[in-house]
Order: structure tokens, then C-alpha cells, then sequence
């Protein structure tokens, strides 16, 4: 703390294309990820009105694979001038946005797409995309492998040491899934999940359910970026990036299950210094893409936002108050990882653009300021606030 | 001493543990403090971020402690389905008071009716196996009020 305030950002990039594969259930895509991805980014570009071999910068995060350097003779790049990925799973989407905003910003690259693809291939997709094998001895020779079984750890300590209500999960759920039903593309949008049906569904590892838990998905999902003077004349209403910090303090990092506080997904720190950043505060938000690879964690994003705190937590996360257009804040109105699809989280970035847009199926009426936090319980976490041209 | 864990060597996390795993397999359970400033250091790291001290003192810990999160795990994950015929099984976060509230991770063995936050635990060290990747493990019990 007492570091400085980075405002030299604020407002001097915006999202200009976005692009997306279908959705399809894990392993039906029948396309490698590489194919994926390039049409996500040829699709980003179109929706821009870029040529995609204009394209001089790729930024991803996590284990994407499909690098740039792979894509340039598809895509007919002229020059690659700046290519990375951000630490370290879903926790550094946001991240990615910001980073590719410091290569235009510093004019290392002028079009820059931000991207990710993921298609199931010989069964170690979770392993390597998502988990990277980089999971400890301490967890894995004591029964835990999947990022639901450390998730829920953390968010059995939120329900019975901190005393926020275990229903809060089920909101979370039936929101996004009630969202999903407006979203043609939305993997879920048949389920008609309901209280009863989520109170039966079998457990995965408690307090999570089958409906707590993100869908897997093959796609790909691509976003391009621009500098805000050229994103004034292209043709799609901008995206400007008002903020994207990254990062993890004290009591946070890689702690095989010693952070503090442990139920923490790890904003604290980062989401209060994207409010300094970006001068607004939570109660302006108009919108938000909460990344819930399980609900309980998206509690804790919530939370650490200061939405709510954990005594407030019950009376704030109610289907009523989360569901577009009239609650007090919308989330996750494409359907989110739980009921859209999972491409480790992207794909909410795309739908944060498209509030901003007026484009999304499940529109929030005059939305202005669009927030989309990263993976949560990542051992480093980011989160951004979109806004149009009024917010900048 | 030919340590098993060796042989099955874990390459994720921080990998600063070894002492932990060839103590599990001598029968003790030892966590390691700091040599300058003698602060538990939980997980163990090559250096102390608060004085510097790169070296480290593993000391005997007894295995009593309390639960500081649980979860009940229904489902076979990829990675350690040798405990398939397990399944549901509970894994508890143990926070042990006299090593300066680290917390260690363990499957539980027993009931588990009474299992919550706050809980007191006590633990045994398990021969490596094949449940447990071929490393020695802590297990833990619900030790009663
Ligand atoms: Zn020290």
C-alpha cells in the first residue's frame, strides 16, 4: 500500500471487436483450439472493421497455447510487435486487457487481440490448459485435485466461520441460469434450474452442487483492442477501458491453503485500487461479470468489491437484486461460465463489451460503467471497469 | 534412508517440502520455523521474506489442532482417483496452534458426522500408499469435544 495511483491508462484504450466461436460441450467442437482461436480473432477483427492482419499484438493468460506467432501466416500479419501472456489462470483475464492497453498505450502495438481458445484433447485438458500442473504434493496427496475442491474449502469457511447464508450459492445459480434462457448461445439455456431442482442435484464437494460448478467448453472467444483516438472511428460504439489492475497482496499468493483471509478470491487490495484508479466506487457499477468458477467464489468476488460485506452478503445476493434489468446489479447476464459456457472465463469479457454496446441478451437499460472481475482464488487476481464515452 | 515420496515425486506448488515428506516417512511430524527470526514459515519457502534468513530449523510438531475448513468431496477427480471407493470422503484444513496456526491438509479418518469449523483434530501419520500418491500423510480425526 501507499504506492501510487495509476491513472495514465484511464480511458486511453478501448474494446473495439469482439468475436466468438458456438459454444459446445467439451470435446464436440471437432476443431483443434488453434482453428478456434483464429476464428474468434478473424471474427473480432470483422466485427471491428479491422483486417486481421493488422493484428500486431496477441495477449492471453493462463496456458493458451495458439500464441501469436502460430496464427500470423492464417492471418496474414504483417509484423508481430508484441505478444504475452499474464500470470496465471483465470484470475489474469482483466489483466490481459490491461497489459495489452500498456503495449498500445506505449506504442509497442497499435491493434491488439486478447483471446482465448480451449478444445478437449486426449482427456488432460483440466490438467494442463486449466490447471497447468502446477498443483501441490499438499493438496494432491490429501485427496484434492479439482479447483472445486479447493473453492469449496474456502467457501465452507465464508458459510460457517464468517456466517454468510450457504443460500447465497443457490441465488448465484438460479441468476445465471435464468439469464441463460435469453442467450441463444448459452450451452444451458434449456435447464430450467429452479430451487427444488438445485436442492436435488448431487453434490460435487460441499457446500458445491453440479449447478455451483462452471461448464466446459470448446471455443474460442477473441477480443481486439485499439487506442482511443482510432476507436472513435471505427464502427462499433467503444469499450473504453477505464482500469485493470493486477496483482496479490500480503497474505495472498501461493499458500497451499494458508491465505489470509481465507475465503478471500483474492481482490482484497486489487479491487480497491481499481475504484481508486478508475475514480468510481461499486455503488456506480451498472453491470457486472462476476467470474464464478463456482458460485461460492463469485460470493467472495462480490464481497471483496464491497458490494456487500459477509453480514450484508444475504440480503445483496438474492435472485431479485442480481437478475437484469431491474435488479441493483445485474450479473453474468449472458448466462456466465455456469450457464453459458466455460472458456476459462473469456467469454465474459465479450458480454461486458456488448452492455456497453446495448447488445446483450439480457440488457441493462442505459448501462454506462461494466465490470468484469477475473478468475477468483487465483494466487494472483485482476479485474476491470469498462465504460462508454460519458464515463471516460 | 530411501524416501518413497522420491520415487513418486509431486512436481507442482512451491517444492520447498521435502523435509515434511522424509519426516512423515520417519514417523514424526515436523513443520519448519526460520533460523533468524524463528517465525513458522508455513508453507515452507527457500527464504524468509521477513528477515532474509535462508535457512531453516524443522521442528517436531505434536499433530493436534482444529478444523479450519472442511469439504466432503462426492465426486472421483482426475488426479486421485485411487480414492474412487472413498468417495464421499472428507479433507479438512487443520490449523495447529502451537506451530503459529499453520495449516495443514488431511484427509479425515472415522465419522465424520461431527465434522465443522472449529472442531478439534488429531492426527496420525499413514504409511505411503497408493491412496496418497506414495508419500506418507497426516491423517486426521475428530478428536471430540
Ligand atoms: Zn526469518
Amino acid at each position: 500500500m501507499g504506492k501510487g495511483v495509476n491513472r495514465m491508462m484511464r480511458g486511453t484504450t478501448a474494446v473495439v471487436g469482439i468475436g466468438e466461436t458456438p459454444f459446445h460441450k467439451r470435446g464436440t467442437s471437432g476443431e483443434p483450439a488453434l482453428k478456434l482461436a483464429l476464428r474468434a480473432i478473424v471474427a473480432a477483427a470483422e466485427d471491428a472493421g479491422i483486417a486481421p492482419s493488422e493484428i500486431d499484438g496477441f495477449v492471453s493468460y493462463g496456458s493458451e497455447r495458439n500464441d501469436g506467432q502460430r496464427m500470423m501466416s492464417a492471418l496474414g500479419t504483417e509484423e508481430l510487435r508484441f505478444g504475452a501472456l499474464v500470470w496465471t489462470h483465470g484470475g489474469g483475464i482483466p489483466g490481459a486487457l490491461g497489459l495489452a492497453a500498456t503495449a498500445i498505450v506505449t506504442g509497442q502495438a497499435e491493434v491488439v487481440a486478447v483471446y482465448r481458445a480451449m478444445s478437449e484433447s486426449g482427456g488432460r485438458r483440466l490438467r494442463v490448459d486449466v490447471a497447468q500442473d502446477d498443483t501441490a504434493a499438499q493438496q494432491l496427496v490429501n485427496g484434492l485435485d479439482g479447483p472445486a475442491q479447493m473453492c469449496a474449502l474456502r467457501t465452507m469457511r465464508l458459510i460457517e466461520a464468517e456466517g454468510v447464508p450457504a443460500r447465497t450459492l443457490r441465488e448465484m445459480a438460479l441468476v445465471s441460469y435464468h439469464h441463460a434462457k435469453r442467450n441463444p448461445r448459452a450451452i444451458g439455456r434449456d435447464a430450467a434450474l429452479d430451487e427444488r431442482i438445485y436442492d436435488e442435484s448431487r453434490w460435487i464437494s460441499e457446500p458445491y452442487r453440479l449447478f455451483d460448478c462452471s461448464r466446459e467448453s470448446d471455443a474460442g472467444v477473441a477480443v481486439i483492442m485499439v487506442s482511443a483516438e482510432r476507436a472513435k472511428d471505427l464502427r462499433q460504439r467503444p469499450a473504453y477501458l477505464l482500469g485493470a489492475p493486477m496483482g496479490a497482496v500480503k497474505g495472498w499468493g501461493v499458500l497451499e491453503e494458508n491465505h489470509d483471509p481465507y475465503w478471500s478470491a483474492g481482490f482484497r487490495g486489487v479491487a480497491d485500487r481499481l475504484w481508486r484508479e478508475t475514480g468510481y466506487g461499486p455503488g456506480d457499477v451498472d453491470v457486472a461479470q462476476i467470474y464464478e468458477n463456482m458460485t461460492g467464489m463469485g460470493v467472495s468476488a462480490l464481497i471483496e468489491h464491497r458490494f456487500c460485506d459477509p453480514a450484508t452478503a444475504g440480503d445483496f445476493i438474492t435472485f431479485d437484486n442480481l437478475t437484469a434489468p431491474d435488479g441493483g446489479l445485474p450479473i453474468n447476464t449472458s448466462g456466465g461460465n455456469l450457464a453459458e459456457g466455460f472458456i476459462h472465463g473469456m467469454s465474459l469479457v465479450s458480454e461486458a463489451v456488448r452492455q456497453i454496446r446495448g447488445t446483450s441478451p439480457n440488457q441493462v437499460p442505459g448501462a454506462s460503467l461494466s465490470l468484469m472481475t477475473g478468475g477468483p482464488g487465483d494466487p494472483v487476481v485482476s479485474t476491470a471497469l469498462l465504460g462508454d464515452a460519458s464515463t471516460v | 534412508m530411501e524416501y518413497s515420496f522420491r520415487a513418486h515425486r509431486i512436481a507442482g506448488g512451491i517444492g520447498a517440502d521435502d523435509r515434511f515428506w522424509e519426516s512423515l516417512e520417519e514417523g514424526v511430524f515436523r513443520l519448519p520455523r526460520c533460523a533468524g527470526c524463528d517465525r513458522w514459515m508455513w508453507p515452507a519457502h527457500f527464504r524468509c521474506g521477513g528477515c532474509g534468513s535462508w535457512e531453516q530449523r524443522w521442528e517436531p510438531v505434536e499433530p493436534v489442532g482444529s478444523v479450519y475448513s472442511w469439504t466432503r468431496s462426492w465426486y472421483v477427480f482426475d488426479r486421485t482417483a485411487e480414492r474412487a471407493e472413498d468417495v464421499p470422503y472428507v479433507v479438512v484444513v487443520a490449523e495447529i496452534p502451537a506451530a503459529g496456526g499453520a495449516r495443514v491438509v488431511g484427509v479425515l479418518d472415522g465419522p465424520d458426522e461431527g465434522v465443522r469449523v472449529g472442531a478439534p483434530l488429531r492426527g496420525r501419520i499413514d504409511a505411503p500408499s497408493a491412496k496418497s500418491k506414495g508419500y506418507a500423510a497426516v491423517r486426521w480425526s475428530l478428536a471430540g469435544e
